[in-house]
């Protein structure tokens, strides 16, 4: 099939646009900048898309709380039209303050079902530190996860830019039941664990965990796996060359991709796997 | 319309913090050593709008409160409510803003409010913040409590004390607004006065011109032409409007004009016997340099006349940089100041050519030491608070615009307590050619073109914000220079001006900065010689604005753009998607005329050519004595490894890490040297290097240099050293030095002889030193000053009490960088690497780190001596070439340059950067003292390592330049330092990592 189309919205405060769209463009998709006006206005329709992603950014601020006065727009303004791109099947994709913004309009963790509700479930909060970071840190995926988005990947270095990245839910037995649906899709782990065991629910110290997230949680997807968000920033680790270890010939990634040659960074998968999904399922 | 008012405050419960109550608390355990139990905080909305309270009431948690973390309630105290407050504060403070002062929480809510009742139109909501203190220390009074969190220019607050708060009497901030102002028509005002009192009318209006000033407008106004063309266009013949005389005074300030640099100066030096006159500093040691060689390279796209120096990066792009300071402000309100310095000199970007979209920011600091104990004078803030401010400040300011802060400095001397330096800068990057053809670079508008003013509108916040910064610092200061940015209205304009650019839309454009529309559209009318400006037709924040106050005022978030006739509805469509206000405000014409009308009356007319030539050039003295600075003799005995610790904590030295790692470095995902570096990514970092285009490993270098301890013996020798710190830093990224291009930011004492600044003439002959040097220097290196900017009025207060600020150039580098794949960091790889030195060290103890740190102490009594010379600049040049292509070929990956503290402290923090050891001969490295050659800071010097296995191929790369072996990266926990058979010293790098990293973590930890 043609490449699979990607609405990067920008607008109000969004700024991690162009690497978005750029990262997308880089692995086969068809990346365009969307503002989100357009969508509301109806100038432009989600149906035109097969992929849409939030990216980082400080809408309006993130006075009121992060992502809070977006997600109030697109769950007021553009409540049918994420319903219909849910409902059919195409992934959708929060980063940082997408993330926020997704969690806000109930798009995530979401119900226990397929259909969103829009109803909020979880928060993101003022990191435990009281301060914004730019930092690298490691995660890890559960293999388990439904999530189309991470599929494949097990362990990676990756920048989380944020100062409200602990993601919070009421009670236990939420993080429990998303644990079981395996929706806690990636986590913050010490980087001296091996790989594959480094996931736990004890909070892990500062600065291991940047945020006091509870669980450890960096992203979680919804029950279908096709909504993920996620507070690092996989794009900007797009190539090695922007790995902090890649004065050092250690900067980790796949020995050869078509888009990058022996420079592809680890973050890059992640775009593809969406990619990929559309081209095999849509 | 009714307020209502709707207060939340976090849920507590397991795992739940108020982390903004805890930040308060850990701030006033790390700056003032007082320990609280607990610090609550709620955060309170005031809403005016036509929606009655109960209806608000049932979308608290919709818009004001978060569901799942906060609990909110409406008209209603929550201190007064015992489930979410069981116990009684000690203390409470409630802080809110000023009426009329931008408060960007109460805006952001304004518009959540829209979306959620689409009804309300007019509402306006402000907002307010209150602290409630458990356990507060008996003799912590909550007034000066209340006065380290809030700052009364700008803002007001509320206190209970604890028989207040026993008594439930909890603060309560009110909704307030400006009381809407008359209008009042334009003044004339007569000119036909006596000397002193121009001289007078200038001191009380704030107008900042000197009598020869003055006197030239007196006498524009007796011209009979000049009259006879007044009357024709219908406005006072013999007098300047208010208008005029505000407008002229924005235009000609020091500001704006740059008159210092623009004088006629008779120089003398005392030494040489030289008595000469300089016409123009900036003429002759920076324009005339970069126009030599803008003759012979291809790349010098635009110099000095636009917002920033543009070069051509590669066939399809180009890049420009600016630096501005923000040092007035800053000092009044160092939050505000600083995010309108930073969120400012984006802007300057933005108005490069046809637009640049900003892509990088530095920031570089000078403050007062944080741990200062002596004496404050009036109207100043702690030094710490200062720095927590403009930290605070540029942060919000570049995190929430989405440009990565790459590279910076922040330095530290008592001096700065008067006026903190705050040096914003920012690099942008615009396609060659736009879609249509056009140059991007290049203006192109024509008479006829609708001018508009876009972005934000127009309030009483910044006026005469340029004359202010012409002026010393007083106790009587206005507040109205104060205002705080909104970067997030400011990213949306960006946003639609970048495509608007692209769509081929703007013909002209240029940011609304120091003197508001009169600077901004003034300046623009030279391309087409003239304009006409109806500022009735300018949006404005408060009804009531007088003619002069809107054309003056430096309201942040405005750009002014010309577009042509046929294409505004375009440019109208996009500023609507956008949400961005745009209104068409001018014409430009081809009159020659200034023409500025309220509605139908004129109420300036100025020609263009009086307007931005008419100044009088400003003739001044000045006279170089060498200062007397008493000699830095080293101790006779000293324990060096006591000392690297002790300089490793230095404030100068140590590590800004907890506060660089709050500025958002990898935006763009473009960043390829993290500010930090190294295994445990905590080495310090000597450039930035960024690759702005995705999938392409094409780099820039983004560097700088600041020394402004040597100004104490020769401010020649600052400039110098400057310079050569910038090209040092970015020759360790492996910079293209064949194409590299700097700005020049001088910040000054005032430096015009008078009573209040008796030694004028030094001070000038400071600056005429500094920049022949900076002559010499960029000659050398084949380094044009593509922009530049300066501040010279750096002081406090008059007389005994004055306080001047050390002579300081910062001087910012930007380069071309071939391939981000291959460049060099400074922390050390492996054990077994070898170390050498690059350079050759002199007896150059001078001014020093080291000198400084001794007599501070007491161990010793004098920091003279010959500071950091540039004998042979171009000899440096062949070497920085050799070692920057020896990175880009690979043969190197670790470099770092010498700078605060010499060898001793760069081998040091290579090891810090690496976590390894090293073992270090100093034998060999020249025949000066051993002090010289650990702790002295010569230029033109790197440490570099290099792995064994590409020595050789390194040593025949480097050879013809001075290279010496210095010893080897170890496995072991020590660096050993020696020189010859003598051990000098031994430092575990943890130790090392302890003082380096301790210092400045005024955060207070992370529980």
């Amino acid at each position: 099939m043609t490449a699979p189309k990607v609405a990067v919205l920008f607008g109000f405060g969004i700024n991690c646009d162009h690497e978005t769209a750029a990262v997308f463009n880089l692995v086969g998709g068809a990346a365009e900048r969307v503002h989100v006006n357009h969508f509301i206005s109806g100038e432009r329709s989600m149906e035109e898309f097969q992929i849409l992603a939030v990216p980082g950014g400080f809408s309006f601020g993130d006075h009121l709380g992060s992502g809070r006065l977006m997600g109030n727009r697109m769950r007021f303004a553009l409540r049918d039209q994420l319903h219909a791109f849910v409902a059919a099947g195409k992934p959708i994709i929060g980063i940082c303050n997408g993330f926020q913004v997704l969690v806000k309009t109930g798009l995530l963790p979401g119900p226990n079902a397929p259909l969103p509700d829009f109803v909020q479930r979880a928060s993101l909060t003022l990191n435990d530190s009281g301060r914004y970071e730019d930092r690298w840190v490691t995660l890890e995926f559960d293999d388990n996860s439904p999530c189309i988005w991470t599929k494949g990947m097990t362990r990676m270095d990756c920048p989380v830019r944020h100062g409200e990245g602990k993601f919070v839910m009421p009670s236990t037995t939420d993080f429990d039941a998303l644990a079981a649906g395996h929706q806690l899709t990636v986590r913050y782990v010490d980087p001296a664990t091996e790989v594959g065991s480094g996931m736990t629910d004890e909070p892990l110290p500062f600065p291991l965990s940047p945020n006091g997230s509870m669980r450890n949680i960096a992203g979680v997807c919804d029950a279908t796996g096709l909504v993920f968000g996620l507070m690092p920033h996989p794009e900007a680790v797009y190539a090695k060359w922007l790995h902090p270890d890649h004065t050092r010939n250690t900067a980790p990634g796949p020995e050869h991709s078509e888009a990058l040659g022996a420079w592809e960074g680890e973050g890059l998968q992640m775009f593809r796997n969406a990619v990929e999904y559309v081209k095999t399922n849509l | 319309m009714v307020v209502t008012r709707v207060e939340v405050t976090p849920k507590k419960g397991p795992g739940m913090r108020d982390v903004r109550g805890d930040v308060v608390r850990r701030q006033l355990a790390a700056d003032h050593n007082i320990s609280v139990a607990d610090v609550r905080s709620i955060v309170g909305f005031l809403i005016k709008s036509e929606i009655d309270s109960g209806a608000i009431a049932l979308r608290v948690h919709d818009l004001f409160a978060d569901p799942i973390i906060e609990d909110g309630a409406t008209n209603t105290l929550l201190l007064s409510n015992k489930e979410h407050f069981p116990t009684c504060p000690s203390a409470v403070v409630t802080v809110g803003f000023k009426a009329g002062v931008t408060d960007n929480p109460g805006t952001a809510a304004s518009d959540g409010f829209q979306t959620i009742f689409p009804a309300s139109q007019n509402a306006s909501i402000s907002t307010y913040i209150t602290y409630a203190f458990f356990g507060l220390p008996e003799d912590v009074e909550v007034e000066w409590l209340a006065k380290t969190l809030h700052n009364n220019l700008i803002q007001r607050a509320l206190v209970a004390d604890q028989n207040t708060c026993t008594a439930g009497q909890w603060p309560a901030i009110e909704y307030t607004e400006k009381p809407p102002q008359e209008f009042e028509a334009p003044l004339h005002v007569d000119m036909e006065i006596p000397d002193q009192d121009l001289i007078d009318l200038s001191e009380t209006g704030l107008l900042a011109l000197n009598l020869e000033e003055m006197q030239t407008i007196q006498a524009h106004y007796r011209d009979e032409d000049v009259r006879a063309a007044r009357i024709a266009a219908g406005i006072v013949a013999d007098a300047p409007t208010d208008v005029e005389l505000e407008c002229l005074a924005q235009t000609w300030s020091e500001h704006c004009k740059h008159k210092i640099f623009a004088s006629k100066i008779h120089h003398i030096d005392t030494e040489t016997g030289e008595d000469s006159i300089i016409d123009s500093i900036f003429k002759t040691y920076i324009m005339k340099p970069t126009h030599d060689m803008q003759n012979e390279v291809d790349w010098l796209l635009s110099v000095f006349h636009d917002n920033s120096g543009v070069i051509a990066w590669d066939d399809d792009w180009s890049v420009c940089m600016k630096a501005e300071t923000h040092n007035s402000p800053s000092a009044l309100d160092p939050y505000g100041g600083a995010m309108t310095g930073i969120v400012g000199v984006n802007r300057d970007i933005l108005g490069t050519g046809l637009g640049a979209r900003p892509i990088a920011n530095t920031d570089v600091f000078c403050f007062g030491p944080p741990d200062w104990e002596g004496d404050l004078p009036d109207n100043l803030f702690h030094p710490s608070r200062v720095f927590r401010g403009v930290h605070a400040g540029v942060r919000v300011g570049g995190n929430e615009s989405g440009i990565p802060t790459v590279n910076g400095a922040i330095v530290f001397d008592d001096r700065y307590i008067g006026k903190p330096l705050v040096y914003c800068g920012t690099i942008g990057i615009m396609p060659r050619r736009l879609p249509d053809g056009r140059e991007s670079h290049i203006k192109t508008p024509v008479s006829g073109d609708i001018v508009y003013m876009v972005g934000g509108k127009v309030g009483y916040d910044g006026i005469h914000g340029a004359t202010f910064s012409s002026l010393e610092l007083t106790e009587e200061s206005p507040s109205s220079a104060v205002q705080i940015g909104d970067p997030i209205t400011q990213k949306k304009m960006v946003d639609m001006v970048l495509e608007a650019r692209d769509a081929g839309l703007i013909t002209c454009i240029t940011d609304n900065g120091a003197g508001g529309l009169s600077s901004s559209i003034g300046e623009m009318a030279e391309y087409t010689n003239g304009c006409e400006i109806d500022l009735a037709k300018v949006p404005l924040k408060q009804a009531g604005l007088s003619a002069w106050e809107i054309l003056v005022s430096e309201s942040q978030e405005r750009m002014t753009i010309a577009v042509k006739a046929e294409d505004c509805a375009a440019f109208d469509a996009l500023a609507d998607l956008h949400e961005v206000e745009a209104t068409p405000v001018a014409t430009f014409t081809d009159t020659g005329i200034f023409h500025v009308k309220y509605e139908a009356a004129t109420v300036a007319y100025l020609p263009i050519e009086f307007l931005h030539d008419g100044v009088p050039q400003l003739q001044l003295e000045s006279e170089w004595v060498s200062p007397k600075v008493e000699a830095f003799v080293p101790p006779q005995a000293a324990n060096h490894a006591d000392l690297m610790l002790r300089m490793l904590a230095r404030p100068n030295i140590a590590s800004k890490e907890t506060w660089v790692r709050q500025y958002d470095h990898e935006v763009i995902a473009q960043t390829a040297i993290k500010p930090f570096v190294g295994v445990k990514r905590d080495g310090p970092g000597d450039a930035g290097l960024i690759a702005p285009i995705h999938g392409d490993p094409h780099g820039l270098v983004i560097s700088c240099g600041i020394a402004p301890r040597y100004s104490d013996i020769d401010a020649g020798a600052m400039a110098a050293a400057s310079i050569d710190e910038a090209v040092r830093n970015a020759v360790c990224a492996g910079v293209d030095v064949d194409k590299i291009a700097g700005l020049d930011n001088f910040c000054w004492p005032d430096s015009i002889e008078s009573v209040k600044t008796p030694d004028g003439r030094f001070k000038l002959a400071q600056l005429v030193r500094a920049n022949r040097e900076l002559e010499r220097v960029c000659r050398a290196y084949r380094l044009p000053c593509v922009s530049g900017k300066d501040s010279m009025k750096n002081d406090y207060g008059t007389g005994e009490k004055k306080i001047s600020i050390p002579p300081t150039l910062l001087f910012s580098l930007f380069g071309d960088h071939p391939d981000v794949r291959f460049t060099a960091t400074s922390d050390l790889k492996q054990p077994g690497d070898r170390l050498y030195l690059v350079g050759r060290s002199h007896d150059e103890l001078g001014a020093s780190e080291i000198s400084f740190m001794l007599k501070e102490s007491g161990e010793a009594s004098g920091v003279g001596g010959t500071p950091p010379q540039l004998e042979h600049p171009e000899r440096n040049l062949a070497m920085y070439r050799a070692l920057s292509t020896a990175i880009q070929t690979g043969l190197i990956q670790t470099a770092h340059d010498c700078s605060e503290g010499g060898v001793g402290v760069a081998v040091a923090e290579m090891c810090i950067g690496g976590r390894l050891g090293a073992t270090i001969d100093l034998d060999g490295t020249g025949h000066e003292s051993l002090w010289a050659r650990l702790w002295g800071e010569s230029l033109g010097r790197f440490v570099v390592a290099v792995k064994p296995e590409k020595e050789h191929a390194f040593l025949a790369w480097m050879s013809g330049q001075p290279t010496t072996f210095l010893g080897e990266a170890v496995e072991g926990p020590n660096l050993t330092i020696c020189d010859g058979y003598d051990e000098i010293l031994t430092a575990d790098v943890e130790a090392m990592v302890a003082s380096w990293q301790g210092a400045l973590d005024m955060t207070g930890g992370v529980e």
